[in-house]
Order: structure tokens, then sequence, then C-alpha cells
């Protein structure tokens, strides 16, 4: 009787310890995956402006990639904060 | 693709472009500098900026003012047809419903240059193949021989059924005014019926629209005065602006010039224009208050793309004042070769 219980109260922690990484795994998928989102609209902005800028004067290329790439720390943040779930 | 607020990335790029190739027109102390010059290093200066590849091209056929005006005119016209090329979308039925105008002026100067007798090169030299009627069909029209001809070949054309009814009594009357004044109402009509079909950015289209008639009629109503024009106004009235066509024939009735500017300033809302009426109160010469018009226009234009700056008005600016650069290269260049001060040339420069 008492080995049932433990048997059952043993499956019980395995389930939830697994449900726990399943959750975490969800929530750092939609860390990446929402700041992914966010920087591609963001980008999709200044990266259509700095082409055009760029077409017009091929002295901005540099400034231009630079205000281009900006927006990827919103990723990277994101990339943190699931790093953190998974492994902290 | 269309991004946050349905604002396309290509929407996004055509706007940035044009706000670039403004930047790179000639500033204000560059034409004070050049006012100063002659004419030969007023073509060197040019040569050396954006028309760089005009003068180069046409060096070996044109020189001195015929250089510069051609160059000009290419130029313009060069840089409209890119425009058209690079907008998507109803951008681009909204800059090709703009630039039509340049329609008018290029089926007025073929007539006007017939009815002179003017020869087909030098009628070629001053066309801006901007509008609807690309080179093609220009040197079709230079190539018939008198101006009922050239109406004739017209057939087909928006502008025709204008052209062919107000023909008669320019060439009778000898003045293509009433004629131009058709031309420019049946095109502003139509534009406006383009705008209000719904398209998005419509309402924005119309903004400019209206401004620029608003503009066009005080200009006119300022003419009318200086030439003491007493008759029923109504058929110069472009409709769709601020004045209905009563108010601006009553407007022209006006004798004192005082109660003039009061009775407009309580007809527009615009700041700017309302500034500017209070200092062209005391103005003398019509030319004078026509340019101050233009740059007020040109402000407000500027304020509104700054606005909406993801819509058809940073384009519509940059057409603006792309012409009113080639106009100043030009009326420098034409001044400086009849040798007229600096000052005076200032005075018709739009900065």
């Amino acid at each position: 009787m008492v080995d049932a219980a433990v048997a059952v109260a043993a499956t019980d922690l395995a389930s939830v310890q697994a449900s726990q990484l399943g959750m975490k795994a969800l929530g750092a998928g939609i860390a990446v995956g929402l700041t992914g989102i966010g920087t591609g609209v963001a980008e999709m902005g200044i990266g259509s402006a700095a082409v055009g800028a760029v077409a017009e004067n091929k002295d901005m290329f540099g400034l231009a990639l630079l205000f281009t790439v900006i927006p990827e720390t919103i990723v990277i943040f994101g990339l943190v904060v699931a790093l953190l779930l998974l492994f902290v | 693709m269309v991004g946050v607020r349905g604002i396309s990335a290509p929407y996004i790029y055509v706007c940035t472009r044009m706000r670039v190739r403004k930047a790179k027109l000639i500033p204000r102390e560059e034409y004070q500098r050049m006012l100063n010059m002659g004419l030969s290093e007023i073509t060197r200066i040019i040569g050396e900026s954006e028309y760089k590849q005009e003068i180069d091209e046409l060096g070996t056929t044109f020189k001195g003012i015929d250089l510069i005006e051609v160059a000009l005119s290419w130029n313009l016209a060069k840089e409209y047809q890119k425009i058209q090329e690079i907008t998507p979308g109803n951008l681009k039925q909204f800059t090709q419903a703009y630039l039509r105008r340049w329609d008018i002026q290029n089926v007025l100067t073929i007539l006007r240059g017939r009815m002179q007798g003017a020869k087909t090169g030098k009628i070629k030299e001053i066309l801006v193949p901007a509008g609807s009627l690309d080179t093609t069909a220009l040197d079709r029209l230079l190539g018939e021989e008198n101006p009922e001809r050239v109406i004739e070949a017209l057939k087909g054309h928006h502008m025709y059924p204008v052209l062919a009814r107000e023909f008669p009594y320019a060439k009778e009357s000898g003045s293509f005014s009433r004629m131009e004044n058709e031309l420019f109402k049946q095109f502003y009509s139509e534009i406006i019926a383009e705008a209000e079909s719904g398209i998005k950015g419509g309402n924005q289209f119309l903004d400019f629209i209206r401004l620029d008639i608003d503009v066009k009629n005080l200009k006119t109503l300022f003419r009318l005065r200086a030439d003491a024009f007493q008759e029923d106004a109504r058929e110069m009235h472009i409709p769709g602006g601020a004045l209905s066509a009563t108010e601006f024939s009553n407007l022209n009735l006006i004798k004192d010039q005082g109660e003039f500017i009061d009775t407009l300033k309580g007809l527009y809302r615009q700041k700017s224009l309302l500034s500017l009426l209070d200092e062209i109160r005391e103005e003398k010469t019509i030319r004078d208050a026509e340019i101050r018009l233009t740059r007020v226009q040109l402000e407000q234009m500027e304020r509104m793309s700054k606005r909406n700056p993801i819509s058809i008005h940073p384009i519509l600016v940059y057409l603006e004042k792309k012409k009113y650069e080639v106009f100043n290269l030009r009326a420098l260049a034409r001044g400086k070769e009849s040798k007229l001060p600096p000052e005076k040339i200032m005075n018709y420069l739009v900065m």
C-alpha cells in the first residue's frame, strides 16, 4: 500500500518537473519569437529608409547599416531572457 | 508588404529617397554666391552639381545660355521620369496625375511656338517631357506644321475637347490665356476627382491640390489687381480651393488694397498665409507678391510633408522644389546674360 503511494508521488513529481521544463521552454520560445517579430517590424522601416538613403548617397552606407542593426538589441534581450529561463 | 499602420516598406524607401534628393538641392547661400559670378562660372558650378551629366552630354552641341537652358530642361524631365519609375502603388498614380500639368505647358509651348513661327529645335529645347506625353509623342506634335494639325494630332487625349473648343477663340484673339485657364480648370477637376475616388492616401493628395489651387487663385487675383481688371473675373477662378467663384469675383471688385487684404484674411485659415497677407499689404509690385506667395506655398508644403512623412507629400514637395531650382538657375543665367544687376535678379529667385 505504502509502496504504491510512493510510486504515485514519484510519478506526479516527475510529471510536474517535466511540465515545468516544458513551460520554461515555451517561455523561452515566446521570448525569442516575439522579440524577433518586434525586431523585424522595426527593421522594416529603418531598413527601407536606409536602402533609400544609400541609393541616393553611397557615403551614408556605414551610418545606415548602424541604424538598421540597432533594433537587433530587442531580439538579443529576448535571447538573454530565454537563456536565463532555460539555464539559470 | 504592409507594415505597421499600413505603411509599406516601398513607401518609406521612396519618401526617404525624395528627402535625400531634396537635401541635395542648391542652397540659398550658393545662389547668393552665384549672383556675383559670370555666366561661364555659373555654367561651371552647374556642371559640377547634379546637372553634370547633361552639361557634359550637351557641351559639344550647345554653348552659353542655350547650354544651360537645354541642360536644365533635360535634367528636370529626367528627374521627373525617374521619380515616376521608382514610386510604388498609389503614390505613382498621384505623382503621374500631378505631373500631367506639364502636358498643358508642353502643348501650349508647341502651339505658341507654331503660332509665332519659331523653329522646331528652339521649341524642343524648352519642352519638359514629364507628363503623359513622352518624348516620342512630343516629337510627333513638333512634326506638325500648324497649330490646327497639332490639336488634331492630340485626338483621343483628355486635353483634346478643351483644346478643340478653345483654340478658335485663342487664334482669333491672339491670346492663349483663356485656353490655358480652361486647361488648368480641367486638370484640377480631374486630379481632385482622382484624389476623392477613395484611393488610400487621397486625402493628403487633396490637401496638396487645394493649397496649390488657393495660391494659384491668389496669384490670379493679384495679377488682376495689377492690371486693374474690372470685368467679371469668374472665368479665371479655379474651383476646388477655399475661394468660391463669387468670392473670387467680389474680391476682384474691391479697390482699396487694405480692404482687399482684410477680406482675404477672413477667407483663409492657414497661419502662414495670413501673416504673408499682412506683409504684402503695402507691396506695390505684383512680382514681389507672387514670389512671396510661392515661398509661402513651398513652406506650407514642407510643413505638410513633415506632418505626413510617409505619404505623397514628400514626393510632391521635392517635385515642386526641383522645379523652382530649375526656374531659379534659368532666371540667374538669363539675368546674367542680359547683364542685370544682382539685386534685380535676386527678386526673381524663389529661395
